[in-house]
């Protein structure tokens, strides 16, 4: 217990941290949002006073020291407010984030788990049976997908399943004629539109699972507590699971938290390629429409989930390895 | 009644792209239900693999090729599967050499036995706690380990943990592979005991499979010496005490001595009362094991000085928040005179590698000073470490790991003699070849060429002791050199130290455990005991007639192949 609660503290502190540079680092660089819009409208003759005068009653001026400053940022980013998009206004960032939010964390959060669940078995059977067919047909197969860039499998599943055969939709997270809401029509729809992007993600990143998985098991098994589990005459299978595979995984779940915080924001080139709308997607708008407002949001928030992810996977390793409990 | 009868046991490895090697060839023996045989044999013997073999492990690439082995009637030699899983209940079981790693980290003790009892289902659900305790008390260890995770205990405890686990097979055949090789000295006597008694009082059959003769005769009613494969000799303890068959086994018996005794003996070696002597007549192997040779050149001029500590300790922070600081060494103080040999004995933890830190200069002191000559080594900065680690040297316990298995013995020589000697080209070559003449690695040529993986660990440890003088320092600490090695190599290399030490005039530091060697190869004695000095004197005045009663305890760990007759 005191371990959880010393990680917690550390994750409140790692926080503020990056709650504190993101509002600094902003600060720090030359010029202003302001600065930028008139430069652009300079190009085309000169620009008013007023016009600027206009400009800056849009994008709001800051009032106040510094520290006034920070203490009121503070307080908005406690309460989710993050201001008004540029692109998509007058809506609020924390409206554009909140609905885009789900799509992300289901489809690419599910297939994350769901890859490295999958790919942790195939690598422990793999390692078990290794020199057989069920070893070197997984960690081949593995070796040659994960070498594919993700955007190219993306264009390939469209192109074939999508576009060819049209046994899957082009884009989208639902069907145009739907309306979001919770009902069994609705899930299945959304489902089906997902099913290109998720298995894009699952062909890239199941063959790292895998191989990362086989190798620190044949690393165990070669240990001593499995020699001595099997002089013991334990069944094959607890060797393998209890002993060998047990401890295997605890590497793995290093990456495995690295990869879970990077799910909000490492989807984007998938999202991208689909038109899914979610988190990725409205941060390639985001940077195209030079949306600070909505940017500064999406970058804390990738920042919390790297954090957070990263909290669990400690908590998790507690849990797991008593070595590291005390 | 015969439980094991092996006939005509050959195993080969075949490993994958290189050429068979048979590792034990045609084994025969049987052995009755109730004793206690200790199986002997130096590293590559095939002892070990034989022990696996025996207890159904051999795993590829090794291969059981020809002969079987009948346990209780049935071969079990091509036996596998679940066949083979079910025999381990009431049949034979296996303790490991490094029980230290023998247990899954993230179970606890208690978890352990309960997956033997699961995969056996030999004790009933409601039984099986108290079976375990039963087990655990049966080591010596109290019931509470059993909650305990493996990183939570000692080695010494973790052992007897893996003990208690085979125990818990009902075996009828126990094979102990190096029980207690990765102990420190004190915990190996104990857990002998426990296993010596357990034997006796459960009377299970027992193989003590060890590279050590002296503890295997201290212990075994009957031995089976091993060499390259063969089992060259088979009798009862006794008997291969007073009357060894065989050269190879003789041989190994020359090896040992009683350190207490007033003259002490060893091939190649021999001290009588405190005069130390190299007798000139090498000890057994090819002529790379030989003494020193090469001829006594004097030192070129420099001023040799004097090794001083002074009240010396080292306080380490606590390892973790809220336990006490460590205290590593506590008060120490003596003096190394130019060309003198002090020994530094204790068990591990005593403090012994600490000191080698602080005089080398890697640690400083938390009190008192350390100094050699007029130089105060714990105040020194760049320059003046890089003057010390000139005149002052080390010689490592693990020849295998203190050499870069990427650079041949000629460029791991080279690099002290460029950097310290100032020696160029053709001289620093010829200063490379000097060296490897004066550890006696002839022929010189052929072996500057070698990588490390090339030699053995004999040979190794005197490429280790050729780049310590390689600088001609004035102090060479050597820790443990001897402990990793054969038996039969430890008295070369502690030939050559100690003919170096006559020969050059070096001052020797000798970090040991291990009592004989110190009073082969020095003339004064320091005895720790957790960081503070508790005895001290002429080396044989101290273990001839040893006062404290830690002396006494570390005396009696010596192997004494000559203890079991009396």
């Amino acid at each position: 217990m005191r371990y959880v609660l010393r990680k917690i503290g550390l994750l409140l502190l790692t926080l503020w941290a990056a709650v504190t540079l993101n509002f600094f680092l902003p600060r720090m660089m030359p010029g202003s949002p302001t600065d930028a819009a008139i430069a652009k409208l300079a190009q085309n003759g000169p620009v008013s006073p007023a016009t600027r005068a206009a400009i800056e009653a849009q994008l709001g001026v800051p009032t106040g020291n510094i520290w006034d400053q920070y203490v009121t940022y503070l307080g908005n980013v406690l309460t989710l407010d993050f201001g008004v998009s540029y692109t998509f206004f007058p809506q609020s960032v924390s409206d554009l984030v909140l609905t885009a939010l789900p799509w992300t964390l289901v489809m690419v959060g599910v297939v994350t788990i769901v890859a490295f669940v999958l790919g942790t078995l195939l690598g422990v059977l793999a390692a078990w049976k290794r020199g057989t067919f069920l070893d070197s047909l997984p960690t081949l197969t593995g070796t040659f997908t994960s070498a594919f860039p993700y955007f190219w499998t993306a264009l390939l599943l469209l192109f074939f399943l999508g576009y060819v055969l049209q046994w899957f939709p082009t884009s989208g997270a639902y069907s145009a004629r739907a309306t979001p809401n919770l009902s069994a029509a609705f899930i299945a729809d959304a489902a089906y539109h997902a099913v290109l992007p998720a298995v894009t993600i699952l062909i890239t990143s199941l063959g790292g699972w895998i191989l990362g998985m086989r190798n620190t098991m044949i690393n165990t098994l070669g240990d001593d507590y499995v020699t001595f589990a099997e002089a013991n005459g334990l069944k094959p299978r607890a060797v393998a699971l209890k002993y060998a595979a047990r401890n295997a995984i605890l590497p793995n779940l290093t990456g495995f938290g690295l990869a879970l915080g990077g799910v909000v924001g490492g989807s984007l080139l998938v999202e991208r390629v689909f038109n899914y709308p979610g988190v990725g997607y409205l941060l390639y708008n985001a940077v195209t429409n030079q949306d600070f407002p909505l940017m500064q949001a999406l970058f804390l928030m990738i920042t919390v989930s790297v954090l957070v992810a990263n909290f669990i996977v400690d908590v998790l390793y507690g849990y797991l390895d008593p070595r590291t409990r005390r | 009644m015969t439980l094991l009868d092996v006939q005509d046991l050959s195993i080969v490895y075949e490993p994958h792209g290189a050429e068979p090697v048979t590792a034990v060839r045609g084994a025969t023996f049987r052995l009755e239900q109730g004793e206690f045989v200790g199986l002997v044999g130096e590293s590559g013997s095939g002892k070990s693999t034989l022990g696996f073999a025996l207890t159904g492990l051999a795993r590829a690439p090794a291969r059981i090729s020809s002969g079987r082995i009948a346990f209780d009637g049935t071969d079990i030699a091509h036996l596998d599967g679940e066949d083979l899983r079910r025999q381990r209940r009431g049949g034979f079981a296996m303790v490991l050499q490094s029980g230290m790693n023998a247990l899954n980290p993230v179970r606890t003790i208690g978890n352990h036995f309960a997956d033997i009892f699961a995969a056996h289902e030999h004790v009933p659900r409601g039984r099986r706690r108290d079976r375990a305790v039963e087990l655990v008390e049966k080591v010596k260890l109290p019931a509470s380990v059993l909650d305990r995770y493996p990183g939570e205990l000692s080695g010494g405890m973790r052992q007897r943990v893996a003990i208690a686990l085979a125990m818990s097979l009902d075996p009828r055949l126990l094979v102990f592979d190096e029980p207690t090789t990765a102990l420190d000295v004190l915990v190996q006597r104990a857990v002998m005991e426990t296993i010596i008694e357990l034997q006796r009082e459960e009377n299970f059959t027992a193989i003590l499979v060890s590279h050590d003769l002296g503890v295997v005769l201290e212990s075994t009613a009957r031995v089976l010496v091993m060499h390259e494969g063969v089992i060259v000799e088979d009798g009862p303890a006794a008997r291969i005490l007073q009357d060894p068959q065989d050269d190879y086994t003789k041989m190994l018996l020359s090896h040992y001595a009683d350190p207490r005794a007033e003259v002490v003996e060893l091939p190649g070696l021999r001290v009588a009362g405190s005069q130390i002597s190299t007798t000139g007549e090498g000890p057994a192997g090819p002529g790379t094991d030989a003494a020193p040779s090469g001829g006594a050149k004097a030192r070129t001029g420099r001023t040799r000085e004097a090794v001083v500590l002074e009240g010396v300790g080292k306080v380490y922070p606590p390892p973790r928040r809220g336990e006490d600081p460590v205290v590593a060494v506590d008060d120490v103080s003596f003096t190394i005179e130019p060309g003198d040999a002090l020994a530094l004995v204790g068990a591990s933890g005593s403090g012994k590698s600490t000191i080698a830190k602080l005089i080398t200069g890697v640690e400083r002191p938390t009190a008192g000073t350390v100094r050699l000559g007029e130089t105060d080594v714990g105040s020194l900065r760049r320059a003046g470490l890089r003057r010390l680690r000139r005149d002052v040297q080390m010689v490592f316990q693990d020849p295998y790991s203190a050499l870069n298995p990427l650079h041949s013995v000629e460029y791991t020589l080279m690099r002290p003699v460029v950097n310290f000697g100032g020696l160029r080209g053709l001289e620093a070559r010829r200063r490379v070849l000097d060296l490897l003449d004066i550890v006696g690695l002839t022929p010189v040529e052929q072996f500057a060429a070698k990588l490390p993986h090339q030699l053995s660990g004999g040979q190794r440890q005197r490429v280790v002791i050729a780049r310590a003088l390689a600088c001609d320092p004035q102090v060479i600490i050597a820790d443990e050199p001897v402990s990793m090695l054969d038996v039969s190599l430890r008295a070369g290399v502690l030939a050559l130290i100690e003919g170096l030490r006559e020969q050059w005039g070096v001052s020797l530091l000798f970090i040991t455990h291990d009592l004989l060697s110190a009073r082969l190869v020095t003339d004064k004695i320091l005895v720790l005991n957790r960081g503070r000095v508790v005895e001290r004197g002429e080396t044989a005045q101290v273990l001839r007639f040893p006062e404290d009663a830690y002396t006494v305890e570390l005396l009696d760990a010596v192997p004494q192949p000559g203890r079991a007759a009396d």
